[in-house]
C-alpha cells in the first residue's frame, strides 16, 4: 500500500544560479521528513520532474546536519542568466517548482 | 574570547540603502562589507569604462558613501566593497573627491587591483592556456576569442587584508569574491592565517551566510507569511569568534527576522557540493555545521570546517552573443487563451515573412505558465480565464533585428483580436553577453594594493 506525499507539505526550498547551473536546497520540515526525502527524493526523480526544462545532469548531495538535500541541475537555465530567454533569469522559482513533485511513499515509511 | 561584529551592506548592484544606514547607526559593528557584483555586472561595467574612462565602477558607490562615510567616521566603522568593478582607480578618484567635498579629512582608501586579465588573455593563450568552459566542457576558448568583452578573476581576500593592515578606512576592489569582503576583516582582526584551512572554511561559511544581505534575514523566504511589516527590511550582522564560531543577528529594533530557518535557507543557497564549497580563499565544508537559536534574532553557528585552498582561481569571461528583443501584450476575456495563441501565430508568421534571423525564440503566457513552464498545470476553466499577457523574446543577430521584434508586437494592437491592448513600453533591445566560466592557475594572478589618503 502506498500513499502520495507532495514535497510542498514536507519541505521548504530555495534555489539560485551560477552560470547555466541551478541549485535547489531542499529543507525537510522535520527530521522524519528528512528520512523520507533521503529515501525517495533521488537525483533521478528530480531529473525526471524537470525533464522538459533541465537539459543536463542532476546531482544530489546530503546535509543530514541540516535535514537538507542539495540538488545541482546542469544546463538548466537556457544558457545562464545573461543570455537566457526565460523570465526566471536567475532560477529563483525552481525551488517552488520542485515542491510540486509528488512522491509515492510506502505505508511503512511515516 | 576575542570577537568582531561585521555587517552586510549589500548583496548586489541596486540593493537597498536604508537598511545599511540602520546597520551603521545602530548595529554596533566594526566593519561593513558590500558585494555589488553579479555575473553580468562586470561586462556592463567594462562597457561603461570603454565609453568613458572615468566610469566602469558601480554608480551607487558615490551616493551611498555620501550617506555612509560620515556615520562610519563617527562610529569608527571600516568598510570594504567590490564596487570598484571594472575601474577601481576611477572609483577611488570619485570617492576621494566626495570625501573632500563633504569634509571627511584624512580618509584612508585602500585600492586593490589584479582581477582584470582582459588585456592579458592573448598572452595567456599564447602560453598554452586553453581556458576550457566549466559549464559546457568546451575545451578551447578559440571559437569566441574575437568576441570577448570582459575577463575577471574571482580574487580572494589577500589584497584586502593587506589594505586593512595599512590602515584603510575604506577598501575598494574589483571582482573579488562575494565573501572576501567579510573574510578580510576576520583574518585581520582575529589573527587568522590565510593558510589555515579550518579557519578559512569558517570564514567562507560565515561570509556566505551574510553576503546576500536580507537573504538570511527573511528575504526570498519560505517564511514570508511570518513577516509582519514587509517594508522594514533588515540586513544581517555576524558576530564572529576567534575559534571560528559565529552568531548571526541583526540591528536591535530592526524589522524582519533572523531564525534557524532563515539562516538555513541561505546556508543551502548556491553552494553546490556542500562538502566542497570552492572559494578563492579556501574550500568550506558545511556538512558539519550546526545551527542553534540563541535568543530572539540570534542564531549560533558552529561546526564549520575547511580544506586547503584550491590551486586554481575562477575566471569569468564574457563574450558577445547576439541581441535580445522582447515585448508583451495583453488579451482579454472571452477566449483569452485562444486569442493569445492567435497572437503567437501572428508573430511567428510575421518573423518568417520578414526573414528575421531567429537564433532562439520563446513565447510565454503570463498568468498561466510563464514561470514554471511545462510543470505548471493549466486551469480546467481555460476558456473562462479573464486575461493573459503574451510575452515574446527573440535572440537575434543585431540591434536592428531585436527592435523589429518590439515593433511587430505593437502591430497586434491594431491587427490582433478584439480587445488586444496594453503594449506599454517594451524594454529596449539588449546585447547578450554570454559567460564562459573557466579556471586560471593561482600563481598567474597577483594582487596589488594602492593606499591613498584624502587631504
Amino acid at each position: 500500500m502506498a500513499r502520495r506525499v507532495q514535497l510542498k507539505d514536507v519541505a521548504y526550498a530555495r534555489s539560485g544560479d551560477k552560470g547555466d547551473v541551478v541549485n535547489i536546497g531542499v529543507m525537510a520540515k522535520d527530521p522524519r521528513a528528512y528520512k523520507l526525502l533521503e529515501k525517495y527524493l533521488t537525483a533521478s526523480r528530480v531529473k525526471e520532474h524537470f525533464r522538459d526544462i533541465v537539459k543536463g545532469d542532476v546531482v544530489r548531495y546530503e546535509l543530514p546536519n541540516l535535514d537538507s538535500l542539495e540538488f545541482v541541475l546542469r544546463n538548466a537555465l537556457g544558457g545562464g542568466a545573461t543570455r537566457t530567454l526565460m523570465m526566471d533569469q536567475t532560477g529563483k522559482a525552481y525551488g517552488p517548482n520542485l515542491l510540486r513533485l509528488t512522491l509515492d511513499v510506502e505505508e511503512s515509511d511515516e | 574570547m576575542k570577537s568582531i561584529r561585521l555587517g552586510c551592506g549589500s548583496a548586489s548592484w541596486g540593493d537597498m540603502l536604508d537598511p545599511v544606514i540602520e546597520l551603521a547607526e545602530r548595529g554596533d559593528v566594526q566593519y561593513i562589507g558590500f558585494d555589488h557584483l553579479a555575473e553580468l555586472t562586470m561586462s556592463i561595467l567594462q562597457r561603461m569604462k570603454v565609453k568613458d574612462p572615468k566610469r566602469g565602477y558601480i554608480p551607487d558607490l558615490v551616493p551611498w558613501m555620501k550617506k555612509l562615510l560620515p556615520i562610519a567616521r563617527d562610529k569608527g566603522i571600516r568598510m570594504l566593497t567590490n564596487a570598484g568593478g571594472a575601474n577601481v582607480e576611477a572609483a577611488g578618484d570619485a570617492v576621494a573627491a566626495l570625501a573632500r567635498e563633504i569634509g571627511i579629512r584624512g580618509l584612508k582608501l585602500g585600492l586593490v587591483y589584479g582581477d582584470d586579465v582582459l588585456d592579458r588573455l592573448p598572452a595567456l593563450r599564447a602560453q598554452g592556456l586553453k581556458l576550457a568552459n566549466l559549464d559546457t566542457g568546451e575545451e578551447d576558448i578559440d571559437r569566441v576569442a574575437d568576441r570577448i568583452v570582459a575577463a575577471n578573476v574571482y580574487l580572494g581576500s589577500e589584497g584586502q587584508v593587506e589594505a586593512l593592515g595599512e590602515g584603510a578606512d575604506l577598501v575598494i576592489t574589483g571582482r573579488a569574491t562575494d565573501a572576501s569582503v567579510y573574510i578580510a576583516p576576520m583574518v585581520h582582526e582575529l589573527g587568522w592565517s590565510l593558510e589555515d584551512a579550518e579557519k578559512m572554511g569558517a570564514a567562507i561559511t560565515i561570509g556566505h551566510i551574510i553576503e546576500c544581505s536580507a537573504g538570511c534575514a527573511g528575504g526570498m523566504s519560505n517564511f514570508w507569511k511570518d513577516v509582519k511589516e514587509p517594508w522594514r527590511v533588515a540586513f544581517p550582522i555576524a558576530e564572529v569568534f576567534e575559534n571560528g564560531d559565529a552568531v548571526i543577528t541583526k540591528p536591535e529594533g530592526s524589522g524582519r527576522m533572523v531564525t534557524e530557518w532563515t539562516v538555513k535557507e541561505h546556508l543551502v543557497y548556491e553552494v553546490h557540493d556542500p562538502a566542497r564549497y570552492l572559494m578563492a580563499d579556501g574550500v568550506a565544508d558545511i556538512t558539519g555545521v550546526k545551527l542553534r537559536s540563541d535568543g530572539p534574532n540570534r542564531v549560533h553557528v558552529t561546526g564549520c570546517r575547511g580544506m586547503k585552498r584550491p590551486d586554481t582561481l575562477k575566471l569569468c569571461i564574457g563574450y558577445e552573443e547576439g541581441w535580445i528583443g522582447e515585448s508583451e501584450i495583453s488579451v482579454c476575456w472571452p477566449d483569452a487563451y485562444e486569442k493569445a495563441q492567435f497572437c503567437e501565430r501572428f508573430l511567428r508568421g510575421r518573423f518568417e515573412e520578414l526573414k528575421l534571423p531567429v537564433l532562439e525564440a520563446r513565447y510565454d503566457y503570463i498568468g498561466l505558465n510563464s514561470i514554471h513552464g511545462p510543470l505548471a498545470k493549466l486551469p480546467s476553466n481555460l476558456d473562462e480565464i479573464n486575461e493573459i499577457r503574451l510575452r515574446v523574446a527573440v535572440r537575434t543577430t543585431s540591434k536592428e533585428n531585436a527592435n523589429l521584434v518590439r515593433r511587430e508586437v505593437t502591430h497586434l494592437w491594431t491587427h490582433g483580436p478584439v480587445g488586444t491592448t496594453a503594449v506599454i513600453s517594451p524594454p529596449p533591445p539588449r546585447q547578450v553577453v554570454a559567460l564562459w566560466p573557466t579556471l586560471i592557475p593561482r600563481e598567474l594572478v597577483s594582487q596589488r594594493v594602492e593606499m591613498r589618503e584624502v587631504e
